[in-house]
């Protein structure tokens, strides 16, 4: 039978969403590349690798094979790193009809072109009526069953309606917006902020200076976000401060992890090994940096954190630098 | 719905204007949708909507002066006033009727085709003689002109594309608008390539211009009138455009709606008509007719010398580019000015340029001249699909508005693409930011008004900023974001900079350039900033963007 839900990428988010998807009676179909990996959700309903202790919904469909997860599917929803998005976009784009319904859930920016991910998409498929999920969604919360609520932002009411009659349920509250660039902004930059907060923490900054920094770190990011055509409004949203908030806070955030183990003195290569995952912020960081440079945006702590990752400055002199800047109005008027 | 058969493969050529079933089906499905909305709970009453017709209407001819049409009006509305108040709900729905019918017939204008056939002879030889600079009276005795005018209007681009289009559905020609020099030239277009004749809505203001007027009215013209605000005529006007495809009728609009103030590409399109490409296109397909494929032919028409410019830019600094209904007069309805300007292109032998674009489809995809469309990897799909919803066409106005948005957004990035960089645009850039930069005003206004005859700059500076600018448009024009014209591809300052500054100076009274020996001046700011505009957009690294980015970029 056809899917009505098929999620691209078996990571811990994609086999989360599918999962709790299909305990809501969907029918939906996992793909991964990963020959093992589908063989272990298709008859153990289990993927260790991504999301440890988590039974899978025996209805939970997996399969390696693009075109027939994707074919007939209503909705496509692509759970893809930044970095390898446009890959499988491309190849979804050969089987793609132009009436089905696509969302993504990365959380990034390519780093050689400087596109969305809803970008890729127009550039490689016929998709017209897409969107993005995105908020405070730590993974693993949601896989222990835990409450959460997210965003979906698209200029199509039928996609936004698709969204949240796949996602939402008693454990997750989707919201809805039209600010698809700023959704997919926030979701993507405030991993970059993450990484500073993590260094934070493990220089026992205090919280007057964390809090410091992510507020700071905020405005840096919709300022970047409103030149590129965002509404400045999303930033106090799920997918803004509340996407922001958790990020910085929580141990359990790839990005803050980053940031924490380059603080101990490891190299970026190391810190980003030690995860066994992709952290977005890395990759973004450079983006951004580009990013800052064709918008000509001010923004301090962004570009701390890039030369902290690519120019060997240390967190500590990165952070040392901030503090010594001037201080100017609080709250700037975008 | 229309199960009218297209006349898009039937090879006939009669305008639009002249078929009767086109004004009852637009009354009939204008006043449905009204009824619809009035049987709605809390919906609006008909004689509510009648009432606002009557308000907007008076309003209207209160401030516009009184002629022997808006006499016409005043006398019809009069009598619905009188009615409305003591008529049966049946008898509202005849009022209502009869206002849209009322509406239906101006847009429909007066179409004759024995007129027609005479005007479509005599345009060529009109035009070849306006641009040779004949008195008009005179031009029809002067059939051999007609010849001429190849010499100065370049049909160029994807041409053979559209023609082939035309066979296989309806094409929507949507070109840029400089000046009202365009619907007569493309008229011409049209009538050159041997296609059959397009439905162009003219506004008001430009049937009523004693020169292009004369070349319009009876070229299967429909009126728009922009001063009426009423939102019944403008659903009217939608709904007029859309039965015009769906009957197999091509049509000529421009997306931008008024000529552009600022001299620049537009980046903010109107999408209300153009929305009717993919409302004809659904019904179409609901309708299962045997061509129901609706094209959009993106065009861009580049002066080397704008007829308007001067008032143009004027009017864009003065309103900072809000839109002017009521036209002031400008050059454009003097003779005399047409014929300095018609004298000064072809003195020099100067080209006009239209070039079309790659073909669209209702949602933004490009289109092959077999009638394909492309995904943006060129593979190859249906777009009735688009309009699927749980496998049925389906009618959905939000997603449909965003399907016409992203037609939008690639019409004007074809604009860009297609858009022939001329010498005196690269001239008045280099040199306008060379000044800008001087000045170090950020104000853009304030900048404008301290450009006088004393500014003035080097010609070995000129050429090292116009060289620079050459570069970075080879580089863009490499990865076919601009066209490079004649005198700008493969060139250098010291050519281009004195064909620039011979075509700048032949046609405004005071140039926007001027040469002093060694030095250039500054001659007219404003038409310096008008010229340097239609670079303007591309954001190169030696021209930062002074205009507000459109909504549509």
């Amino acid at each position: 039978m056809t899917a009505e839900l098929c999620v691209l990428g078996a990571g811990n988010w994609g086999t989360t969403l599918a999962a709790l998807a299909a305990q809501a009676g969907r029918r939906v179909t996992l793909w991964t590349r990963d020959e093992g990996q589908c063989a272990e959700i298709r008859e153990q309903h289990t993927n260790a690798r991504a999301v440890p202790g988590l039974a899978l919904p025996p209805s939970l469909h997996a399969t390696s094979d693009l075109t027939e997860a994707a074919t007939g599917a209503e909705v496509i929803l692509i759970v893809i790193p930044a970095q390898s998005f446009r890959e499988v976009a491309r190849t979804l784009g050969e089987v793609l009809a132009p009436e089905q319904l696509v969302l993504h859930a990365a959380k990034g920016i390519e780093t050689t072109s400087l596109r969305r991910m809803t970008e890729i998409l127009a550039e490689e498929t016929c998709a017209l009526q897409i969107g993005v999920v995105s908020g405070p969604n730590i993974a693993g919360e949601i896989a222990e069953g835990k409450p959460a609520g997210t965003v979906v932002a698209s200029h199509f009411p039928r996609v936004v309606d698709a969204a949240r009659r796949m996602l939402g349920g008693p454990r997750m509250m989707v919201f809805h917006g039209d600010d698809v660039i700023g959704v997919e902004l926030a979701g993507a930059l405030k991993n970059i902020v993450a990484i500073a907060a993590g260094m934070a923490t493990e220089m026992s900054v205090g919280e007057n200076a964390k809090a410091l920094l992510i507020t700071r770190g905020l405005a840096e990011i919709q300022r970047l976000a409103v030149a590129m055509g965002a509404q400045s409004a999303t930033f106090a949203g799920l997918a803004g401060i509340g996407d922001l908030m958790v990020t910085c806070q929580s141990p359990r955030s790839r990005n803050h992890r980053v940031g924490v183990a380059l603080a101990r003195g490891m190299t970026l290569d190391a810190a980003v090994a030690s995860l066994g995952m992709v952290a977005e912020g890395v990759p973004t960081s450079h983006a951004a940096h580009e990013l800052l440079r064709r918008y000509r945006i001010d923004a301090p702590l962004l570009e701390r954190v890039h030369r902290v990752l690519y120019d060997g400055l240390s967190p500590h002199d990165g952070l040392g630098q901030l503090m010594r800047l001037p201080a100017g109005p609080d709250v700037s008027r975008l | 719905m229309l199960g009218f058969p297209s006349r898009a493969t039937s090879g006939t050529t009669l305008p639009i204007g002249g078929d009767p079933r086109l004004a009852e089906e637009v009354t009939e499905r204008v006043a449905a949708r009204v009824l619809a909305r009035a049987a709605r709970p809390r919906g609006r009453p008909v004689e509510e909507v009648v009432n606002e017709t009557l308000y907007d209407e008076r309003l209207r001819l209160s401030r516009v002066p009184e002629t022997d049409r808006t006499r016409a009006d005043a006398a019809f509305y009069a009598e619905i006033r009188r009615e409305l108040p003591h008529a049966s709900e049946a008898r509202h729905r005849t009022l209502l009727r009869a206002v849209i019918r009322h509406y239906i017939d101006e847009i429909a204008g007066h179409f004759d085709q024995r007129v027609y056939e005479v005007a479509t002879r005599a345009l060529p030889v009109g035009l070849a003689g306006l641009l040779h600079g004949l008195d008009p009276v005179r031009i029809l005795e002067a059939p051999r002109e007609a010849l001429r005018l190849d010499e100065h209007v370049v049909l160029e681009g994807d041409v053979d594309a559209m023609c082939a289009l035309t066979r296989r559905g309806v094409v929507l020609l949507a070109p840029t608008h400089s000046s009202n020099l365009d619907s007569p030239i493309l008229g011409w277009a049209i009538h050159r390539l041997g296609l059959p004749p397009f439905a162009y809505g003219a506004g008001l203001n430009l049937l009523a211009n004693p020169v292009v007027g004369l070349f319009l009215l009876y070229l299967g013209a429909y009126t728009i009138d922009r001063q009426k605000t009423d939102p019944l005529y403008r659903d009217a006007l939608k709904e007029y455009a859309t039965v015009a495809i769906e009957l197999g009728q091509h049509e000529l609009f421009f997306p931008g709606g008024t000529r552009s103030h600022s001299g620049a590409i537009e980046t903010h399109l109107k999408k209300g008509l153009l929305g009717c490409a993919l409302e004809a296109f659904r019904s179409n397909l609901l309708a299962k007719k045997a061509a129901p494929r609706v094209f959009i032919v993106p065009c861009t028409l580049t002066y080397p010398l704008v007829l308007e410019a001067s008032s143009l830019a004027h009017g864009y600094l003065e309103s900072e580019g809000r839109e002017r209904y009521i036209q002031p007069p400008d050059e454009s309805d003097r003779i005399r000015r047409w014929l300095d300007f018609l004298r000064g292109i072809t003195a020099l032998d100067l080209r006009i340029h239209v070039r079309f674009g790659q073909a669209l489809d209702p949602m933004g995809n490009r289109v092959t001249p077999d009638g394909t469309s492309l995904d943006p990897r060129g593979r190859p799909l249906d777009p009735g699909r688009y309009l699927l919803s749980d496998g049925v066409v389906t009618d959905d106005p939000a997603r449909d508005a965003e399907y016409t948005r992203t037609l939008a957004r690639r019409l004007v990035a074809s604009y860009l693409a297609e858009n022939v960089a001329l010498p005196g645009h690269v001239l008045a850039a280099a040199f306008f930011e060379l000044l800008r930069k001087r000045a170090a005003q950020p104000d853009l206004y304030r900048l404008l008004r301290s450009l006088d005859s004393d500014t003035c700059a080097t010609l070995a500076e000129v050429e090292a900023a116009v060289d620079t600018l050459l570069g970075e448009l080879s580089a863009i024009a490499a990865e076919g974001r601009i066209q490079l014209g004649p005198g700008v591809h493969d060139t250098t300052a010291r050519a281009l900079v004195p064909a620039a500054l011979r075509a700048l100076s032949a046609y405004h009274p005071t140039p926007p350039i001027v040469q002093r020996g060694l030095r250039l001046a500054v001659g007219d700011a404003n038409l310096l900033f008008f010229y340097r505009n239609r670079l303007e957009g591309y954001d190169l690294p030696s021209m930062p963007r002074l205009l507000p980015r459109g909504a549509t970029e």
